[in-house]
């Protein structure tokens, strides 16, 4: 029963990381830019979502108000910083990209004070469901249940719409869609918006998960959403959703029996080195 | 004077930390997002050496040794992954050695190392470590000058065509972490028994931005400006309290306006108002 | 001896047979082309030959000497130059710099020998020699970010020869150019061709390739088609078949 339960923790925080990391890999596949400050949207939203559940009691509009004020700045991350970087070498818009992601931090530090802050006026969400041994709470099935039903939309999005077709093939050949009417700079603006309304989400839910939203909750959950997307193949969608669930359970396990040897969060980067040494191609990438 | 001789040594130190990032960045072109591994696995070799009672010009060699042996492991990991990888793969080496020093009993865990023997005085460290960078500097600007630099260059702006001018591609970015990451360690070194009290935290991701945030300010590639970028970001956080407070805000802040506005840096800034290019 | 031999090289991806066997030999001072019609294989055999793909089966021999796994560079040292069909300036250097870092060989083959020599006379001289015998010299010091395509296919010719290779293998080395550029590049290659040199192409424009090649080698679906002098080779039907097999259906349709 242990290992199961460890098993379906890793899970719950495979879904996080999968909520991060398909924006990432979104944006990668898109521009070929490494958006770690995605970070800082995640930490936004979480910020938004907990004001708005503190101030109204109600977690109903807590997660629509932090996905939209996610989903407004990721957008404009894309016009302030990286838009002007496109033609510059590749590793100028991740030093700026990290660079963001690290100020953020001391500005949320400034913005909210030093402490993190707690939910206040939600406590039920601490309510453990048990069944034939196994527990959680309502937050890690709230969890599963939005990453699921979030990443079903996206995947309805992407393959059943027409603007989510439109959307594909712009990612796969931006001149050819281009010369089909496609409109290339508004795809990528939807792309920002998808990714960051996705990270704001999981912020919320994470800052539920701890009780606690704080400045530099993000940075590690940002640096790992690189590994995972590495991992499941640079801007291979069902490969990052493996690699992020793949992680979060190795994670779960490895607390445990490698607590002697390194800390949770060297596990993602050991796994990740591992397996690009063996697959330099990452877990689903093609080889080159 | 002790005051300012600590900022000296520190200027000096943080001059060699970008200088070695540098002949890896800058010259060949790998970008490292983990170069504080280098500059802690330097300082715990050295501190184990010399709390096992070597005397200090065995135990800075050792760290510099065995910081260079892990920077070229990280060199061949390097030719396996592209480009992009490469960066994330750094950063890994980053976290990965945080990881297992913070976990080790043998190396003091979270509490790290302390009473290191300390065999020079404030005049020492500031004249070893103001020594060393000069060294370092001159051995980059001869590099820039040598054929190794114009083959560094090759291998920095097109690999394929540097292979077929029959350069060694694999053996060039393997010397560049050699030498960039041994002169990490040897900045790591003199930071253990300076300080006699080394953590973990102190050569975290954190650390390892702000080595870069140096080069990048300085101007990446120029050995000058690199070295004018680690002394401008140690004296800033001296001379105002603000920026001591929030140095996350300022050194990422200026990451992203120098990328954002002149991706050259100072000495990019340079070229553009005299026409000079600075080595 | 041969100067360069392809023994049954095979290599597929995802399950498509690119290269399905060939076998070639280039003898010294040959002038071969290598042509075919789009997706017959040639580009992925010449890199087969070149080293920047690994066959599956077979193996590559130069001069003897089995290097099938020997990686680009350390062929460019034994003599075995290449050029890329989209031209690979160093694009921060000058044109005569990319060529002084070819120049250079002897030095910067080994990282230690380049740390202690500054010394770039030498290989100065030798390479503004080179950028003159190509018509370029004007341009000498001109970013090869700043400088038109011909001059930069010349400029890459040039970096090839002054690695002093006895074979040279040009992947489409007139593509891009205009009627005339491309008529005296092809006279180029001829004269580097009886100067000593021995060289394989690959190449679209076949008016050119037909004009200088003393041979040809003709690949179809992966296989050898044809080889031989060009006059002929280019008169047999089922290389004319190959060529022009779609269009040749398409005119049959219509009348």
């Amino acid at each position: 029963m242990y290992l199961l339960e460890l098993l379906l923790v890793g899970l719950v925080w495979g879904c996080t990381y999968a909520m991060m990391a398909l924006g990432l890999t979104l944006v990668y596949g898109l521009l070929r830019i490494l958006h770690v400050a995605q970070a800082t949207v995640f930490t936004l939203g979480a910020y938004v979502g907990l004001l708005v559940a503190n101030h109204t009691g109600s977690l109903a509009l807590a997660f629509p108000a932090a996905a939209l004020s996610a989903a407004a700045l990721g957008p404009l991350i894309y016009r302030l910083v990286y838009q002007p970087m496109l033609d510059k070498p590749p590793y100028v818009a991740l030093v700026a990209s990290i660079g963001l992601l690290i100020a953020m931090e001391d500005g949320f530090r400034l913005l909210f004070g030093p402490y993190g802050l707690s939910f206040t006026r939600n406590t039920w969400f601490t309510t453990t469901y048990s069944w034939a041994g196994l527990s959680l709470n309502v937050v890690q099935i709230s969890m599963v249940i939005a990453a699921v039903g979030l990443l079903s939309a996206f995947a309805w999005f992407a393959t059943r719409t027409r603007a989510g077709v439109a959307w594909r093939a712009t990612v796969s050949d931006p001149a050819m869609a281009e010369s089909f009417g496609v409109g290339v700079s508004g795809v990528r603006y939807q792309s920002f918006f998808i990714a960051s309304a996705l990270a704001g989400v999981a912020g919320v839910l994470v800052g539920l998960l701890n009780n606690l939203v704080e400045p530099g909750m993000g940075a590690m959950i940002g640096y790992k959403g690189l590994a995972i997307i590495v991992l499941g193949g640079l801007g291979n969608v069902p490969g990052t959703l493996v690699a992020s669930l793949l992680l979060g359970v190795i994670e779960s396990f490895g607390t445990v029996y490698l607590d002697k040897l390194l800390d949770r969060d060297a596990i993602a980067f050991l796994v990740l080195i591992v397996i690009l040494m063996i697959r330099p191609q990452g877990l689903l990438g093609k080889a080159h | 004077m002790d005051y300012y001789l600590s900022v000296a040594t520190f200027a000096a130190l943080n001059a060699i930390l970008a200088l070695g990032l540098n002949l890896i960045s800058g010259f060949c072109g790998q970008v490292s997002l983990g170069h504080a591994a280098f500059y802690g696995l330097g300082a715990y070799a050295a501190a184990l050496c010399a709390v096992a009672g070597a005397p200090i010009w065995l135990s800075i060699p050792v760290g510099m040794l065995v910081a260079g042996v892990f920077g070229v492991i990280t060199g061949f990991a390097a030719l396996r992954v592209r480009e992009d990888f490469l960066a994330i793969v750094t950063m890994g080496v980053g976290f990965l050695f945080l990881g297992v020093v913070r976990k080790q009993q043998w190396l003091g865990a979270e509490m790290g190392i302390a009473r290191i023997p300390s065999p020079l005085d404030k005049w020492g460290y500031a004249l070893l470590s103001i020594g060393a960078a000069i060294a370092l500097l001159l051995l980059s600007l001869h590099i820039r000058r040598s054929w190794m630099g114009r083959a560094f260059g090759a291998v920095a702006q097109d690999e394929d065509a540097a292979r077929s001018v029959g350069i060694d591609v694999a053996g060039y970015k393997i010397t560049a972490f050699l030498l960039g990451t041994a002169a990490a360690g040897l900045a790591g070194g003199i930071y253990a028994h300076m300080t006699q009290l080394i953590v973990p935290d102190a050569f975290n991701f954190v650390q390892s931005v702000t080595i870069l945030a140096m080069v990048v300010v300085g101007g990446i590639g120029s050995s000058w400006g690199v070295v004018a970028g680690a002394v401008l970001l140690t004296l800033m956080p001296e001379m105002f309290r603000f920026i001591n407070d929030y140095k996350l805000l300022v050194y990422g802040g200026l990451l992203l306006v120098v990328m954002r506005f002149s991706p050259g840096g100072l000495a990019g800034l340079v070229f553009r108002l005299t026409g000079r290019r600075l080595a | 001896m041969m100067m360069l031999e392809g023994e049954a090289l095979a290599i597929s991806f995802g399950g498509v047979r690119a290269v399905a066997g060939v076998s070639l030999a280039v003898a010294p001072g040959e002038l071969v082309g290598l042509i075919g019609p789009n997706g017959a294989g040639k580009t992925t055999l010449l890199r087969l030959l070149t080293g920047v793909l690994t066959p599956d089966t077979g193996r590559v021999r130069f001069e003897g000497r089995d290097v099938t796994r020997m990686p680009i560079h350390r062929r460019a040292q034994l003599g075995f130059a290449l050029t890329h069909q989209i031209v690979r300036p160093f694009r921060d250097m000058t044109l005569l710099e990319n060529v002084m870092v070819a120049a250079a060989l002897e030095v910067t083959v080994h990282p230690w020998r380049a740390l202690a020599t500054v010394d770039a006379r030498a290989a100065r001289e030798r390479s503004m020699a080179l950028l003159e015998r190509l018509g370029i010299a004007d341009a000498a010091d001109k970013s090869a970010r700043s400088v038109p395509l011909g001059y930069l296919k010349r400029m890459q010719v040039a970096r090839a020869l002054a690695l002093r290779p006895r074979l040279l293998m040009l992947d489409e080395p007139l593509a891009g150019l205009n009627y005339t550029e491309a008529a005296r590049f092809a006279d180029l290659i001829v004269e580097l061709n009886e100067g000593g040199i021995t060289i394989v192409l690959v190449e679209h424009n076949l008016g050119e390739v037909t004009r200088i090649s003393q041979r040809l080698v003709v690949l179809h679906n992966g296989e050898v088609l044809a080889k031989g002098a060009p006059g002929p080779v280019m008169q047999r039907g089922d290389v004319r078949e190959a060529y022009l097999g779609t269009s040749a259906d398409a005119e049959a349709a219509h009348a």
